[in-house]
């Protein structure tokens, strides 16, 4: 069996969410950089959803029989836009989850149930659901989806919910409070994911994330530990002085994660609005009261009196250093 | 007298006690001796974190130790804990005699602790000392090498006569000759100040630098300032050489018994007015100022090295020239120029030409009435309105103008680029350049122009041109390893040339109907 035909095999138990993590990964992997199995999956997909949106109407039973019948004479199309293929798809669906079952049998112990699965945390996954309560959304997110066309939502301020939207392999919206810890992990996965997650979508991310969790009610650790990631690895200047900006409105103070961030763009990005963001941000942090360890403070002293430094920058440091009591 | 001071005395310790009582704190004091006394070390190091520290030489020889261990806790298990985790020790040879307050590396009790060392030691010994807080460390009377490293308080040398280092971050440094320098001195501080006092007649060499503090002395001296630094001879050339920084300090040499009424700012005395254009250097010698005016009359000119300036209403043109500092202005009713090597520029209303540049920090600019040029070596740039034609240039950041009825040229190396029109204007020349980002350009569903735009992208799939009207064509070509997107055209039958380009990122050219924003008038 060839490694398509493998994976076309599990394309079924991937619709249905039957896959376990590592196969599922798998799978994804190689429709990303197969075209011909990403062809196949995307008629899966589109049958699949063409399905979901059919009434499910239990047929009468003499029509039940007249449609078997035909299907040794002359059967009408479904009329599928697109693609041609699709026809088949859509008479072998059935087969499909039938396949799907037996083939599922045949590999595990205990068949998968593809009905009346009661709504827990775990149900879906955002990987092929539309739209969703976070608290049904996995807070993991596996399988380095592809996400695209980030927007955010908050169609009533007066509620505490709000909405992330994205195309994943559908529109997706998650809905939910923003300490939800999917929607938590969704953000985050937006502002760190810098080679799937285009540019413009972190750009507006951090954005969003800045209005949001610099609530004191809102405040989140893993948010703030996203943005020091961002600090730290992204290439794009602008994303990385807003990711600066962000990080010093964060309220609860800062982890030792932040903080190491903070050090490493004051000593080494090469554009000065972040490093004079990055100080400012120290400076806060001590001013609070903050207590910080002997390396920090070598830092800070290092570039106050670094003589090709910024003037404001050394200013800066030796203002964050006069506040600070070790 | 003493009789008249024992009542007020008394109650100061009453007060402490009670004080004491209230706050629940145990405290332990212990003292510990030792004495080496044939020990004729060549040098003692002293390594105590948190204390004060006092050596003193003497002709007697032998080395004469006490140590005062003070442990504070909220309850005796704390207190015995942070005991005996503040351990003394006493290690080293005749060659170097090793003092040093052992601490854990971590310690989570409840307890804080201190040692105070008074050290009688040999005249003739060099001394080194690092600690990071104490109230004071003195050194007085020692003709070997002195160096201490501290990060906070207040450090006396009084009567050291060899060479001497000192670095430190906060606190003060008093630096007293007894007998003319001999010997070079070296004193490096971040906030502190730095005052040293040398015999009158003494002969040296003296460099002083500090960015926003002052250099002040009653001594003759000839000078020259390069930039910040202030390099001079104190009475006759020649002699050694005393280095002192201190970054927002100020420098202070007396002569000892001179009248200190006499003493005078050096850069002060030396500095000429600035002539345009200033360079970096020249500014640097102005002083560091702090400016707070609600009014300024007339027009308002200022330069300092390094100063915070606002001011909240100009009646005339105003020039701001500062090497690093915050500049905020009000109203400005002429042209206004700003220009500083660091920090954040934030401007009101500009009724005439605005030109503002900074080396590092974000730009605001409220009303831009003339147009102008704005730009930051890296930092993000808003200008809520512009009457006229504006450049924008900024070396990393966002650029956003919120409405543009001039001419827009916007530049950015790393950033989004986000432009709103005038919705009164139907048709503009527009620029935007970013190598890094994304555009947004959003105009009045009226609006004309002629489309020029390209987005030069490595992943095609994700960025693209849209655009909310019709008319524009769209080709895609690869250059070389990227994908070039260009669109061109003409919205509502053309006009004024609107060239977008992008890497790495989208355009988006977006109908709006926005309400145009409202300037206010100068009363």
């Amino acid at each position: 069996m060839s490694e398509c035909d493998f994976m076309r095999e599990n394309m079924p138990l991937l619709l249905t969410e039957s896959l376990d993590p590592a196969r599922r990964e798998l799978t994804h992997q190689h429709i990303e950089r197969c075209a011909a199995c990403s062809d196949e999956w995307a008629g899966y997909r589109e049958t699949w959803q063409f399905l979901g949106a059919l009434p499910e109407v239990e047929p009468p039973a003499a029509l039940k029989t007249r449609f078997l019948a035909s299907f040794g004479g002359n059967v009408e199309p479904i009329r599928l836009p697109k693609r041609s293929h699709k026809r088949w798809l859509a008479q072998a669906a059935a087969v499909v989850l039938v396949a799907s079952g037996a083939f599922y049998a045949g590999h595990r112990s205990k068949p998968i149930e593809l009905k009346e699965q009661p709504a827990s945390l775990n149900s879906y996954s955002i990987a092929e659901s539309r739209v969703l309560p976070a608290r049904l959304v996995s807070p993991n997110i596996e399988g380095r989806p592809d996400i695209e066309n980030v927007s955010f939502v908050d169609s009533n301020p007066s509620d505490p919910d709000i909405g992330l939207s994205f195309d994943i392999t559908s529109h997706v919206t998650v809905t939910g409070r923003p300490t939800d810890k999917s929607m938590v992990r969704l953000l985050r996965y937006v502002l760190e994911n810098k080679n799937r997650a285009a540019s413009p979508s972190r750009s507006r991310a951090i954005d969003w994330v800045r209005t949001l969790y610099s609530r004191p009610e809102n405040a989140e650790p893993e948010i703030a530990e996203a943005l020091a990631n961002v600090l730290r690895n992204d290439s794009h200047e602008g994303v990385r002085i807003k990711a600066v900006e962000t990080l010093n409105r964060m309220p609860g103070g800062a982890s030792a994660d932040t903080r190491g961030a903070l050090i490493e763009a004051l000593k080494s990005d090469p554009n000065p609005a972040v490093r004079i963001k990055a100080v400012e941000a120290l400076a806060n942090l001590a001013r609070s009261g903050a207590t910080f360890d002997s390396a920090t403070l070598d830092t800070l002293r290092q570039k106050a009196v670094q003589g090709d430094e910024n003037v404001y920058v050394r200013v800066k440091a030796a203002e964050a250093l006069s506040s600070i009591h070790p | 007298m003493i009789r008249s001071k024992t009542p007020a005395l008394c109650a100061a310790i009453a007060l402490l006690m009670s004080a004491n009582a209230f706050a629940e704190n145990l405290i332990s004091t212990e003292k510990i001796e030792k004495l080496f006394p044939a020990e004729s070390a060549d040098s003692v190091w002293i390594d105590n974190p948190f204390g004060n520290i006092e050596v003193v030489g003497s002709d007697s020889p032998g080395l004469a130790i006490t140590a005062i261990k003070t442990v504070t806790a909220p309850d005796r298990a704390s207190l015995k804990d942070g005991s005996e985790q503040t351990v003394v020790s006493f290690e080293g040879d005749r060659n170097v005699r090793l003092i040093r307050t052992i601490l854990p590396r971590v310690h989570n009790g409840p307890w804080a602790s201190s040692v105070s060392y008074t050290l009688r030691v040999p005249r003739t010994v060099h001394v080194k000392i690092a600690s990071r807080i104490a109230s004071r460390i003195r050194v007085a009377n020692i003709n070997g090498n002195v160096t201490v490293n501290m990060f906070s308080g207040a450090i006396i040398l009084d009567g050291v006569a060899g060479a001497s280092i000192i670095n430190t971050t906060n606190g003060k440094v008093l630096y007293v000759y007894r007998q003319k320098p001999s010997t070079n001195a070296q004193i490096q501080a971040v906030n502190a100040d730095i005052d040293v006092v040398v015999p009158p007649d003494a002969n040296f060499n003296w460099i002083a630098d500090t960015l926003r503090g002052d250099v002040v002395t009653n001594l003759p001296v000839r000078a020259e300032f390069l930039g910040s630094a202030f390099r001079g001879t104190v009475n006759a050339p020649g002699g050694p050489t005393i280095a002192m920084q201190t970054l927002l300090g100020n420098i202070r040499i007396l002569g000892a018994g001179l009248d200190t009424r006499l003493v005078q700012s050096v850069r002060e005395s030396v500095t000429e007015p600035p002539q345009r254009p200033v360079t970096m250097q020249s500014l640097l010698m102005r002083p560091a100022k702090r400016i707070q005016l609600p009014i300024s009359g007339g027009p308002f000119d200022f330069s300092a090295s390094i100063a915070d300036v606002e001011v909240g209403e100009v009646r005339g043109w105003a020039h701001v020239q500062t090497a690093a500092g915050e500049i905020k202005l009000g109203i400005v009713y002429g042209d206004c120029t700003v220009t500083s090597n660091g920090g954040p520029l934030d401007l009101g209303d500009i009724m005439g030409t605005v030109m503002a540049s900074t080396d590092a920090g974000d730009v605001l600019v409220r009303s831009a009435r003339m147009g102008g040029k704005v730009s930051t070596a890296g930092g993000i740039i808003r200008v809520l309105y512009t009457g006229g034609p504006l450049t924008l240039q900024s070396g990393g950041g966002d650029i956003t103008v919120r409405q543009a009825a001039g001419s827009i040229n916007a530049e950015t190396r790393s950033g989004d680029i986000n432009l709103t029109a005038d919705p009164l204007q139907r048709t503009q020349h527009i620029q935007a350049h970013t190598l890094q980002g994304n555009i947004i350009l959003n105009v009045s569903p009226h609006f004309g122009a002629e489309i020029d735009a390209t987005v030069l992208t490595s992943r095609p799939d994700a960025n693209a041109i849209r655009s909310d009207f019709n008319g524009l064509t769209i080709k895609r070509d690869q250059v070389g390893s990227k994908t070039r997107i260009h669109a061109t055209g003409k919205l509502n039958g053309g006009g004024d040339r609107v060239e977008l380009f992008a890497e790495e990122g989208d355009i988006h050219i977006s109908n709006v109907a926005t309400s145009p924003v409202t300037v206010m008038s100068p009363p």
